[in-house]
């Protein structure tokens, strides 16, 4: 595909992102409209100012960082195992954050249950890949050690919910995933980790453009092959707890975000870099407009509707141009 | 230049090599010859670095070393400029090539007769295409060894002859190339040196001439063979 239709799609892209963020921040049961974006920078006391700066800017903000990461590190994930199954959470983070969520909940009944999501995916994230790295590293095996970390922390988080009937509830819906309001973190230090996160990626990117050859042809660089493949790991898991964090756990819109966006550009990671950002932002952006309108006042959790939303785009995507996942 | 010293190496109860010892001279092109599982791709393998030997040494003072496995997995949804471009990316933080760096893609490109084939999407190649763009890899690698597992399977005669033409010129800019091939009278005529794979774990390293023996190759493939000799040609024809 030439550059300059690589250009339009990325502008379309960006179009559909723009769209998503205005009716995650203007529309919905509330319409605001644009009239109100002058107002909103300087914060009044009024009912729909207060609407905005305290609900929906917020929840947008979170939205956007949430999808961004998860698309990143999903691709992050596919490029170092060049295997298009393989999402963000592998490496024992969805499990990792659900404990914290749940202990959060069992032990402090806290409202800060996404500090401690964020927190169990680091250390889970952690403890995986440095089993992997013990003896010698292999994407092979931190797939297999998260997928037994995963299991193992999820049996637990079964037996919390099981032997605490009275909290079961709350917790198997925070587990669905939603944007949530903490009392730690502020909105501006999750806005710096989210910078941050996105140089080191960005830093990374032309790496990954090495890594796209083939693996055993690398092998004679094996230093390089490992640091970065390390390296790229470490940066997935951290924007995956950042987007824990963010909106809880949302399952495989860190598998669809990436393959849509491949299927579009192939394998330069330089334009999969800008369209996962953009495709996965409005992906969230979408999904949580939809979560709080649909049934208002009443919210879907927010991981179910991005799976409702998701599988079918997704499958739409496949049927057309499908044929580039060859067995 | 490559210099191996009382190599052992085994896989589980298998030896693959004995006390080997042998020299690989610079500059030249040379072929590893030998029958299915003499540890033609593990000798590659354990002079790229890849593999460690259990026994000896191999010493080599290469700055940078290129080897090209058999069986390659390609990326998807890129040109072929792209593919090649990818290894720039080694070293670089830079999110795009500069202005010399493409003028080597090109360069390598021309060199393996696949200028017109830049910006094809490297799914559409054909397996010949994409084999001499994996040599144009091996070019803009920069490396002063090149080593190819077999890397005229699946081609027809003509390209086989093409792609052992642009691998033999790659010996005039300096580069040392070691090439593992099947087809020994196609060997013949392009290798400078030659390395036969015996079946009691031995490497017999020489050159054409003394190489070319129906002792020697009845060493390694255990058929008697009647070698021709006419001036600088050898012909090699099985006995039956």
């Amino acid at each position: 595909m030439s550059k300059s239709k690589k250009l339009v799609i990325i502008t379309v892209l960006f179009g559909i992102m723009l769209l998503s963020l205005y009716l995650a921040i203007y529309a919905g049961y509330k319409d605001l409209g644009f009239k109100l974006v002058k107002k909103a920078f300087n914060i009044g006391n009024d009912p729909d100012s207060l609407i905005l700066n305290f609900l929906r800017y917020p929840r947008a903000f979170k939205a956007f960082i949430a999808g961004s990461c998860l698309a990143l590190a999903g691709m992050f994930m596919q490029a170092v195992s060049k295997n298009p199954l393989a999402e963000p959470y592998i490496t024992g983070i969805s499990s990792g954050a659900g404990l914290g969520i749940v202990l959060s909940v069992l032990l402090f009944n806290s409202v800060n249950y996404s500090v401690f999501g964020f927190f169990g995916a680091l250390i889970s994230s952690a403890v995986v890949i440095l089993f992997a790295g013990f003896s010698r590293f292999s994407i092979t095996k931190l797939i297999l050690i998260g997928l037994s970390v995963n299991i193992f922390f999820s049996s637990l988080i079964s037996f919390i919910i099981l032997v605490n009937p009275a909290k079961s509830y709350t917790m198997m819906l925070i587990l669905s995933g939603g944007i949530t309001a903490n009392e730690i973190i502020s909105d501006k230090i999750l806005l710096t980790l989210f910078v941050v996160a996105l140089v080191f990626a960005g830093i990374f990117i032309p790496k990954l453009n090495y890594l796209r050859l083939d693996s055993e042809l690398l092998e004679t660089n094996k230093g390089k092959k490992y640091l970065y493949t390390v390296v790229i790991i470490i940066a997935a898991a951290f924007l995956t707890s950042l987007s824990v964090f963010s909106a809880g756990i949302l399952g495989f819109i860190g598998i669809i975000a990436p393959q849509i966006s491949r299927m579009l550009f192939g394998q330069d990671y330089r334009w999969l870099f800008a369209s996962n950002i953009l495709l996965g932002s409005s992906l969230i952006l979408l999904s949580d407009y939809i979560a709080r309108t649909v049934i208002f006042p009443l919210q879907i959790p927010l991981g179910l509707v991005v799976a409702f939303i998701g599988a079918p785009v997704f499958v739409y995507f496949l049927t057309r141009k499908g044929d580039m996942f060859r067995d | 230049m490559i210099k191996v010293k009382d190599l052992y190496y085994s896989v589980e109860n298998l030896t693959l090599f004995e006390g080997v010892n042998f020299d690989i001279p610079k500059g030249k092109l040379s072929v590893i010859i030998g029958p299915n599982g003499a540890g033609k791709t593990t000798m590659l393998k354990l002079i790229a670095g890849i593999i460690k030997p259990q026994k000896g040494e191999i010493i080599s003072n290469c700055k940078e070393l290129f080897y090209l496995p058999q069986r390659i997995k390609y990326p998807q949804g890129i040109t072929l400029a792209e593919y090649i471009e990818s290894y720039f990316y080694k070293n670089n933080w830079k999110w795009f090539l500069s202005g010399e760096e493409k003028t080597k893609i090109d360069e390598a490109l021309s060199l393996m007769d696949l200028s017109d084939k830049k910006d094809v999407l490297i799914d559409n190649l054909s397996s010949g295409e994409l084999q001499k763009a994996n040599i144009a890899l091996g070019i803009v690698s920069n490396s002063d060894i090149i080593m190819l597992d077999e890397p005229t399977a699946n081609m027809d005669l003509v390209n086989r002859i093409k792609v052992l033409d642009f691998i033999k010129k790659l010996t005039e800019k300096g580069i040392s190339i070691i090439v593992i091939l099947h087809d020994i009278n196609l060997s013949s005529v392009y290798g400078d040196w030659f390395l036969g794979f015996t079946k009691n774990h031995k490497v017999i390293s020489e050159e054409k001439d003394k190489f070319f023996t129906p002792e020697n190759l009845k060493e390694i493939f255990d058929i008697d063979f009647k070698v021709i000799k006419d001036n600088e040609d050898v012909h090699i024809q099985v006995l039956n």
